[in-house]
């Protein structure tokens, strides 16, 4: 098939994906991802250069618009509790899914530690839309779990980005350029909003993209990932954000028409029904390897900071997505891992977006009434302690 | 007097639309308080940003208060007392514990809302009709 025929094919598959998702009230992202594997597997399409490109490009501004997400405000007062969650939701896995890889599997080093990452990950989107649907956002525990959230993902994009660089003269301008552009841009921004804002041939959204390649090539020149910076980018950029809403949506507009559907159609191109059905056993032990440190780690915190919710904390920090399905692709890009292994790590990605968030759903979501005035009755007795 | 109270559901659909003008004409032939109540459906399941969650709850919110604001209207125009209300959650399940709460003496619907899962699963309209405490039309 020539590559206007499959981009013709593939903008179809997104427009199909989209009106799905309108009709099902099931994420975008999720469909796209579904949509490509059957696309690439019906036809037995290979993944175009083109496809590739833009993919990974995508990939590196979700990352960004997921830093650009966070609550800072949030995050610094619930920064104790969050961070005791956060780290362990993200270590337990590692470590677990990286031995057990490397050990239980024989997948290599490297393969083991793309394994790790990709599995320690929790969805902050997932956990958000949740606590919105729910109110719960408004509450103490609900902004707890979202802080909590952001640290794991912290975790997953500083690993990604740390752990395979190969030490070269390249990660000089690498570290120098992200740190240049963390401190700069955030400053940067007001005044170029001022003169350039505002336009529909948006330089400022031009200045995002532009900054996110040049951090994109220096990764690359340095056997790194541009994810980490990409991602703190987003965080110091996301107090600029929050008071331009509209710059914010221009950028969401353009990210979710044209760059992260082809993202997550390259994840599901790329994902083999036949490896996926040839190694069932594989998928469980993996899916079992996220979920059970996951739940042991993140428990007896969650009893201790997120009482009397801990199982419903528990199980929503146990989801991922986005972050995962990103770090899968940049093992399966640079050939760290193969299309297999690629497969097997990218479903229990889904699968955990899916299970504990229906399982907490289901069996263990807080009444937010109760909550609400359990946390009225809890400030009262604090003000009677401190009077 | 035979209803005093008629709950209607309204999401915005077609089937919604019909039911709202049926629970209009029958709330002002009893002289009934119409209790519209608005089921904001469910956000994304399982999305990849945050954004699309923020986007679609923004999209939403938009949309039920342009709803509410007609529902109001409507009733003015028809010289019936209404009462309206957003609420967030599972249709099924809220209407028929609306309509408890609000000791309504009917639920007017429509038998199509805007998810297909909604028609895969069961209607709402089936379930509000087997568990709800008091009448319940459902309306084509």
């Amino acid at each position: 098939m020539g590559e206007l025929a499959v981009a013709a094919l593939l903008a179809g598959t997104v427009l199909l994906a989209s009106t799905l998702s309108v009709r099902l009230g099931i994420s975008v992202a999720l469909i796209e991802l579904a949509a490509g594997f059957v696309v690439g597997n019906a036809f037995d399409l290979s993944v175009p250069d083109w496809l590739s490109f833009v993919g990974s490009f995508a990939g590196v501004l979700l990352t960004f618009l997921a830093g650009a997400e966070v609550d800072v405000p949030q995050l610094r007062r619930e920064w104790r509790a969050s961070f005791a969650i956060g780290s362990v939701s993200f270590a337990a896995p590692f470590v677990v899914v990286g031995l057990l890889a490397y050990y239980g599997l024989g997948w290599t080093v490297d393969q083991a530690k793309i394994a790790g990452i990709a599995l320690s990950t929790t969805s902050l989107a997932v956990v958000y839309a949740v606590l919105v649907e729910t109110g719960l956002n408004q509450t103490a525990i609900g902004k707890r779990i979202m802080a909590a959230t952001f640290i794991t993902d912290l975790g997953t994009v500083a690993m990604l980005s740390i752990l395979f660089i190969t030490p070269s003269v390249w990660i000089v301008p690498f570290v120098g350029v992200s740190i240049a552009l963390i401190a700069g841009l955030p400053r940067l921004a007001p005044w170029f909003f001022r003169h350039f804002g505002n336009r529909v041939i948006e330089p400022e959204l031009k200045l995002v993209f532009a900054s996110l390649f040049l951090l994109m090539w220096l990764g690359d020149r340095a056997h790194s990932h541009a994810v980490l910076p990409a991602f703190v980018l987003g965080l110091v950029l996301s107090s600029h954000y929050a008071s331009h809403r509209k710059e914010q949506e221009r950028l969401r507009v353009v990210a979710f028409a044209f760059l992260t559907p082809f993202f997550f159609l390259k994840g599901g191109m790329s994902i083999s029904a036949g490896a996926l059905w040839a190694n069932l056993g594989v998928l469980g032990i993996l899916f079992a390897g996220k979920m059970v440190p996951k739940l042991i780690g993140v428990y007896p915190l969650a009893r201790r900071y997120a009482a009397p919710h801990a199982a419903f904390t528990t199980l929503l920090m146990s989801t991922g997505l986005t972050f995962g399905t990103i770090s899968s692709l940049y093992g399966l890009n640079t050939g760290i891992i193969d299309r297999t292994q690629f497969s097997l790590l990218v479903a229990v990605v889904v699968l955990s977006a899916i299970i504990p968030t229906v399982i907490a759903q289901r069996a263990f979501q807080p009444d937010v009434a109760a909550e609400r005035e359990r946390e009225v009755a809890v400030s009262a007795r604090l003000r009677e302690d401190v009077a | 007097m035979p209803f005093s109270r008629i709950v209607v559901a309204i999401d915005g659909s077609e089937g919604s639309e019909h039911a709202l003008a049926k629970a209009l004409e029958l709330a002002g032939l009893t002289g009934a308080t119409l209790l519209a109540l608005a089921v904001e459906g469910p956000l994304p399941a399982y999305a990849a940003t945050v954004g699309e969650v923020e986007e679609v709850k923004r999209e939403k919110d938009a949309f039920f208060e342009r709803l509410l604001m007609r529902v109001r209207e409507l009733a003015d125009e028809a010289g019936v007392p209404a009462e309206v209300e957003l609420r967030p959650g599972h249709a099924a399940e809220l209407i028929v514990h609306y309509a408890r709460e609000r000791e309504a003496d009917l639920i007017v619907l429509g038998h199509r809302g805007h998810f297909l899962r909604d028609r895969m699963l069961g209607s709402t309209a089936d379930r509000v009709a087997e568990h709800a405490d008091c009448p319940v039309m459902i309306v084509r």
